[in-house]
């Protein structure tokens, strides 16, 4: 089995290692805030990040050094960053871990990234129900505080950053970066539409980055090792850098998995993950939470970065692998993964919020062996209708465990229907009174 | 020819037709600028855009997926398609699929049926058989208020609602609850909706979600005839449209941009409407029996034994025996008339009207010192204004649309607001002015006087002076900074409680202003020597040199739709229509000219000196039109004595109201929505007021019935509709002649500025910035105000069954450290006394009630009056009685 080098993970991986700020410092943490502020501009942070190919950690892997310098230099208020912590694509568990066992890491991160954005305020907006992580990261600031990285004049110099962490209230939909940004104003977590972007108009309309937990763990290490050590990480030119892999599902050893990108999904469910739990074999599995298509057996060769699970007819997502072995009801497993959308579609957009209920209410009936000759197709036309449609990406997801199951296998879907067919009674859809 | 192309317009091709529109515009504006309609629900150009509905989707070319045409703006050379594409087109049909998924279809028994967007889209582009064979989502029904109900099975889940509450109303009443498909609109708290109720919710609603409880099941849309006239409320003047089926009243509402209020109505506007058919009204012409009862009698009856009773007094003791009193609530051409009337016709200059009671005491200082009786500025003005200072009104109370520009200045523009204001900025159910202020000055009832003396010292002693008035005026500032140097801010923050450098900064934010606008509300216009402070007004805005700024300058909200039109009309003591002065031998010539008759010599009379001289008997007739002064001033005033004094007393009045019962004869009046004329708002704008229904009962338009006694009398003047007396209006104030949607106000005179800046300042200047030293706060005794509320006006909307249901009763409104202080539970009784008698009240707890007051809204003042004073200005006759002191128990 081959060996990775890890570098998020690297530090709560050695034994006894508690993540204080003291083990933080003794293992080379802050030096990179220290480089950055005695010696590199922010743009010369950004230019850095640029080079490294860093890309989101969240899910859609947007340029994080691009991202960053969006942000417009000369605006005369104040700008924000906020980190999402808000982790709850079912499958995902990375940044939790990231947070509860390595706090500082990501502390690092954020200052070194406000200093690069020119942000005086840096919020994280961490998930609910993550008590644990939030805690830890209130008192991971309060050290921080005291040792001079957080505060007015941070290491003496003129730069002042204040971190604050914020927890949300139990909605998926805050997850997203404008929902996130109008929850953390005190509104009702919904979406807003883009343009205008977060970057020029985030949080109280003020320019904002919003980037993921994973994400700004990595940035201190690019400042430590250069922008081309990072480069040279994974798959160049388009997918750099390791990522934290949450296998979760059928097999024998869950967790989470840092590896280069590019690695093949065999390699992490067959050797990492010490393959499946049982004598049954692989039948499919989510390659990047629950809002990625699923893909098949045929699929474990494909490598696990963004361009090529992208051309596999998925996404790399945030990285939750979820794996499903053969016995698996597939229709059982969208079914599942629609009762989820469907509760936490926020309502804000007609075809999402309609859709989900509609295709979820199908689903149930397919299930219960109430299907109906037409009922797939109806399904499909619905999640066309839903796709594209909305104004975050909640809609596109939504619908990919429906889409891809159908793809994949749509046998077991007609089945379920052709049982239901032969069993059915009465053929009227709906009853008529006759005399 | 070459192709028109301004550079600062972009270019834009929608479904083939091309178009220019500056930028900033949305494809969905540029579209129906086009003739392109685009269906939407969530879309509203009154709100942000939100992108919610999704119905608004189209192609643009060089876009990704579909965009939504609410939330895009243009670019240049952009090439949108919507009706022309067929992906757009079956977009458009699974949104509504998606919609009519869970709506329940009950278009039937659903009010907004006919008129809905929902059945219009629907009817464009579903096919009629529903591919949803699921289970319907359903809300149970939930009460939602007495006024506005809710039937969330409908909702579309649009937000306009919630948004316009927020963004235009700055209410935040309603609000998404639940998620997804489960999301419903709903209030805050365990309780009916408790609100502004503006009706906004209803009206802006695309669907029937949300809808009026009071035309509940009554008509379909299409039933209904339609009548755009003028709310008879406040001085707002609202645009809105009357609706009514087989003559009775249904519904009111506004169109979106329509009027000065441009759709937004207020809950006297919207809820308001059925005073005029109050059960109530007076139908025949009623002539009193000796016993003291009433008999009804003939047209042609009551006419003759009024104008035979009126001519009598007149040729027995000449027309100063007679005297006239009017309501501002009449039209321009009924004011006009009756001051015609009572001048050409009776003989006299005794007339008065309802301006009296405040308004003019804007007025008068505004024609002295800038030359115009009228606002110098519009509602414009003040949405664009960076500026605005606002002394003395719960402006959302008092005029709620004004107070929904100054909102809009405020939050969507950046104005900064200051307020000089008795209020406190506490947040309650109903938007408080003074919590939008950036500088707020809390101010007791007694004490606006001092206030501005500070506001002008502290602008003279920080050299805020500017330069222009320094430098040709230095008379003028010298000597107020003289006046003012006997007034020490030790005294002066002693007695407002606030330090002096509130009012540097609130002077120093004023003389900043590029566009400053000071609007003066019943505080300062009903208070003892009001039109001192807004004279004291008008210097600051001369210290600060913004008179001669455009979009600069000072207006008085007038608390009846028509004051200005009374006083412009007229129907004022001691000036005839324009205004012009008594005084003015010239100008009342001309009217004579014009009018070719003699005008009487003798002297006028205010409404006061009326009522003395009634009970004096030196006045022996009286005509009434529409005002109540028995109502309208507390017991102490004696009106009772007056009226039962005078040997004719004619009223003329839609009910039977407490002056009405001591008239000799009464004549029953229409309503402004039985009638045709005109109102003149605050700001100074003629609008149409329109016939909705026919006239209740025998009842007529006041000018019809002037008209008709002049001829009985034997002097007729004659006039076949109110069109031909507004003709004549214009012939005398050429001002009315200029009529538009706009006002054109008149511009600062500046030869009377002059006048006034280089001497005619000094009549008065000791006395004006000479106020008494506010007493101390007592310890024993509350002091109680007077003021108006939301939910009324006047009088004449105590008979709204609509606005009764959210307030019915005057109840007494004081904070909660005052409610303990007295040991007063909040819906429990108390008893005010003082040394003129006894009631008992209702208490309310309202936190924005400043300690060692309490609140008692006018509307309802019936029993409580006997506990004031009035107390005549001596130089504009106002009669201020709002105030009084009282002692408090539990009872």
């Amino acid at each position: 089995m081959a060996q990775y080098e890890k570098i998020l993970l690297r530090n709560m991986e050695q034994p006894g290692y508690r993540g204080s700020l003291h083990e933080y410092e003794r293992t080379g943490g802050y030096q990179a805030l220290r480089k950055v502020l005695r010696d590199l501009s922010p743009a010369q942070v950004i230019e850095a990040v640029k080079n490294s190919g860093l890309r989101g950690r969240g899910g859609a892997g947007f340029p994080t050094g691009i991202k960053w310098g969006f942000v417009p230099k000369d605006h005369p208020g104040p700008k924000y960053l906020c980190c999402n912590a808000d982790e709850s694509e079912p499958g995902t568990f990375k940044d939790r871990q990231l947070m509860e066992r390595d706090p500082h890491q990501l502390l690092e991160g954020i200052l070194i990234a406000c200093y690069a954005i020119g942000a005086p305020v840096a919020y994280i907006y961490i998930r609910g129900e993550f008590r644990l992580g939030a805690k830890i990261l209130e008192r991971a600031i309060e050290e921080a505080r005291g040792a001079g990285y957080i505060g007015p004049r941070i290491l003496g110099t003129d730069v002042g950053i204040e971190v604050y962490v914020h927890q949300g209230a139990g909605a998926y939909i805050c997850g997203e970066e404008t929902a996130l940004l109008e929850s953390l104003e005190g509104k009702r977590g919904l979406p807003r539409f883009k343009p205008p972007f977060p970057a020029t108009h985030g949080l109280y309309q003020k320019p904002t980055v919003v980037n993921n937990v994973e994400t700004l763990c990595n940035v201190p290490h690019i400042v430590n090792r250069g922008a081309e050590w990072f480069a040279s990480i994974g798959s160049p030119p388009k997918s750099t850098g390791t990522r934290i892999f949450c296998l979760s599902g059928h097999v024998k050893r869950p967790g989470n998995y840092e590896v280069p990108m590019g690695v093949t999904f065999r390699e992490l469910i067959f050797e990492l993950g010490g393959g499946m739990r049982s004598e049954k074999p692989l039948k499919g599995f989510i390659p990047g939470g629950a809002s990625a298509p699923f893909l098949t057996p045929d699929h474990l060769d494909v490598k696990m970065d963004f361009e090529s699970v992208a051309q596999a007819g998925s996404m790399l997502g945030s990285g939750g692998v979820t794996v499903m072995e053969e016995g698996t009801s597939m229709v059982w497993a969208a079914l599942r993964l629609m009762e989820f959308f469907y509760h936490e579609s926020c309502g804000k957009c007609t075809p999402c919020r309609e859709g989900s209920s509609w295709i979820l209410q199908i689903l149930q009936r397919i299930w219960a062996g109430g299907g109906r000759p037409g009922d797939l197709e109806l399904l499909e036309d619905l999640c066309k209708n839903i796709e594209g449609r909305t104004v975050c990406a909640f809609g596109d997801a939504e619908v990919s465990p429906v889409l891809s199951t159908l793809r994949y296998w749509r046998d077991e879907y007609e089945a379920l229907i052709h049982q239901a067919e032969a069993t059915r009674t009465t053929k009227g859809e709906i009853p008529v009174l006759t005399m | 020819m070459a192709e028109q192309h301004t550079p600062q317009l972009l270019r834009v091709t929608i479904d083939g037709i091309a178009v220019q529109v500056p930028p900033g515009t949305l494809v969905i504006e540029a579209a129906r600028q086009v003739g392109v309609m685009i269906p939407h629900f969530c879309y509203h150009p009154k709100l942000e855009p939100d992108a919610n509905c999704r119905m608004c989707l189209v192609e643009i070319e060089k876009m990704p997926r579909l965009q939504t045409s609410c939330s895009t703006r243009v670019t240049d050379g952009m090439v949108v398609r919507s009706n022309t594409s067929p992906v757009v087109q079956a977009a458009r049909k699974s949104v509504l699929e998606f919609i009519l998924a869970n709506h329940p279809l009950d278009c039937p028994v659903c009010d907004q049926g006919g008129r809905c967007d929902l059945q219009d889209f629907s009817h464009e582009y579903t096919p009629t058989v529903s591919r949803f064979t699921e289970l319907k989502r359903i809300f149970p029904k939930e009460y939602f208020s007495p006024l506005i109900e809710t039937q969330m099975n409908r909702c579309v889940q649009c937000l306009r609602c919630v948004r316009y509450c927020d963004q235009v109303m700055d209410v935040k009443a309603l609000a998404p609850a639940g998620r997804g498909t489960m999301t419903e609109i709903k209030h805050f708290g365990h309780h009916a909706l408790d609100c502004e109720f503006c009706g906004g919710c209803v009206q802006i609603c695309p669907v029937g979600a949300i809808t009026s409880r009071l035309s509940m099941y009554e008509y379909r849309p299409w039933m209904l005839k339609r009548t755009e006239t003028i709310c008879p409320y406040c001085g707002d003047g609202c645009q809105f449209t009357i609706q009514q089926k087989n003559n009775e009243l249904i519904e009111v509402n506004s169109t979106y941009g329509a009027g000065r209020n441009r759709g937004d109505l207020c809950a006297r506007g919207y809820f308001g409407y059925h005073a005029s058919t109050h059960p109530d009204r007076l139908r025949h012409p009623l002539i009193r029996r000796p016993d003291g009862t009433f008999r009804e009698v003939p047209w042609e009856e009551a006419l003759e034994v009024a104008g035979e009773r009126l001519m009598g007094i007149k040729q027995a003791h000449g027309g100063e025996a007679i005297a006239g009193l009017i309501t501002s609530r009449c039209t321009n051409e009924e004011l006009y008339l009756f001051q015609k009337l009572m001048r050409v016709v009776l003989g006299t200059n005794k007339i008065d009207c309802s301006a009296r009671y405040g308004h003019v005491n804007g007025i008068e200082p505004l024609r002295r010192v800038q030359g115009a009786h009228r606002w110098t500025v519009t509602f414009e003005d003040i949405v664009a204004a960076d500026v605005l200072l606002l002394v003395g009104t719960n402006i959302t109370e008092t005029n709620p649309i004004t107070g929904l520009k100054v909102k809009e200045a405020v939050k969507r523009r950046g104005a900064r607001l200051l307020t000089l204001e008795t209020l406190l900025p506490v947040r309650g159910s109903i938007s408080n002015i003074t919590t939008l202020s950036s500088c707020h000055i809390p101010v007791h009832p007694l004490g606006y006087g001092q206030a501005v003396n500070a506001l002008v010292k502290a602008m003279i002693e920080q050299n805020d002076v500017a330069p222009q008035i320094r430098e040709q005026a230095v008379e003028f500032y010298r000597t107020i900074e003289s006046v003012l140097r006997t007034c020490s801010w030790e005294d002066l923050e002693c007695d407002l409680g606030v330090s002096r450098y509130r009012f540097f900064e609130m002077a120093r934010i004023f003389r900043e202003a590029m566009r400053a606008v000071v609007l003066i509300g019943q505080g300062v216009l009903r208070a003892s020597r009001g039109a001192d402070i807004v004279t004291n007004l008008l210097d600051l805005l001369l210290l600060a040199g913004h008179h001669q700024r455009p979009g600069c300058g000072l207006g008085v909200l007038a608390e009846e739709n028509n004051d200005q039109g009374a006083v412009e009309m007229g129907a004022l003591a001691s000036y005839l229509p324009g205004p012009v002065s008594l005084s003015d031998q010239a100008a009342c010539q001309a009217i004579a000219s014009l009018w070719m008759e003699e005008l009487p010599q003798g002297p006028s009379a205010t409404l006061p000196e009326i009522l003395n001289q009634a009970r004096v008997g030196h006045v022996r007739a009286l005509y009434v039109v529409g005002e109540n002064p028995l109502a309208s001033l507390p017991p102490s005033f004696n009106v009772q004595e007056a009226l039962e004094r005078v040997e004719v007393l004619v009223c003329q009045e839609l009910f039977l109201t407490e002056t009405a019962r001591h008239a000799h004869i009464v004549l029953p009046a229409c309503s402004y929505a039985e009638k045709d004329g005109t109102f003149t708002n605050t700001e100074g704008l003629v609008q149409p007021v329109r016939r909705a229904i026919d006239p209740v009962g025998e009842s007529q338009p006041d000018w019809a019935i002037f008209s008709a006694l002049s001829v009985v009398m034997g002097y007729p003047i004659e006039y076949g509709s109110a069109k031909e007396i507004f003709k004549e209006i214009q012939s005398v104030i050429p001002r009315y002649a200029l009529l538009g949607p706009a006002p054109t106000p008149p511009n600062v005179h500046q030869d009377v500025v002059d006048r006034y800046l280089h001497g005619d300042f000094q009549v008065d200047v000791t006395q004006r910035y000479t106020w008494p030293r506010l007493s101390p706060k007592s310890e024993k005794r509350l002091t109680l105000i007077l003021t108006q509320s939301l939910f009324h006006s006047g009088k004449f909307s105590t008979r709204a069954k609509g606005l009764l249901r959210v307030q019915a009763e005057g109840t007494l409104l004081l904070n909660s450290t005052e409610a303990a202080r007295w040991g007063l539970q909040p819906g429990g009784m108390a008893r005010l006394s003082n040394e003129r008698g006894a009631v008992s009240v209702k208490v309310r707890v309202l936190d924005r009630v400043p300690e060692g007051m309490a609140f008692f809204p006018e509307h309802f003042d019936h029993d409580i009056r006997i506990l004031f004073q009035a107390e005549v200005d001596p130089l504009t006759q106002v009669p201020c009685w709002k105030q009084t002191s009282v002692t408090v128990e539990p009872q």
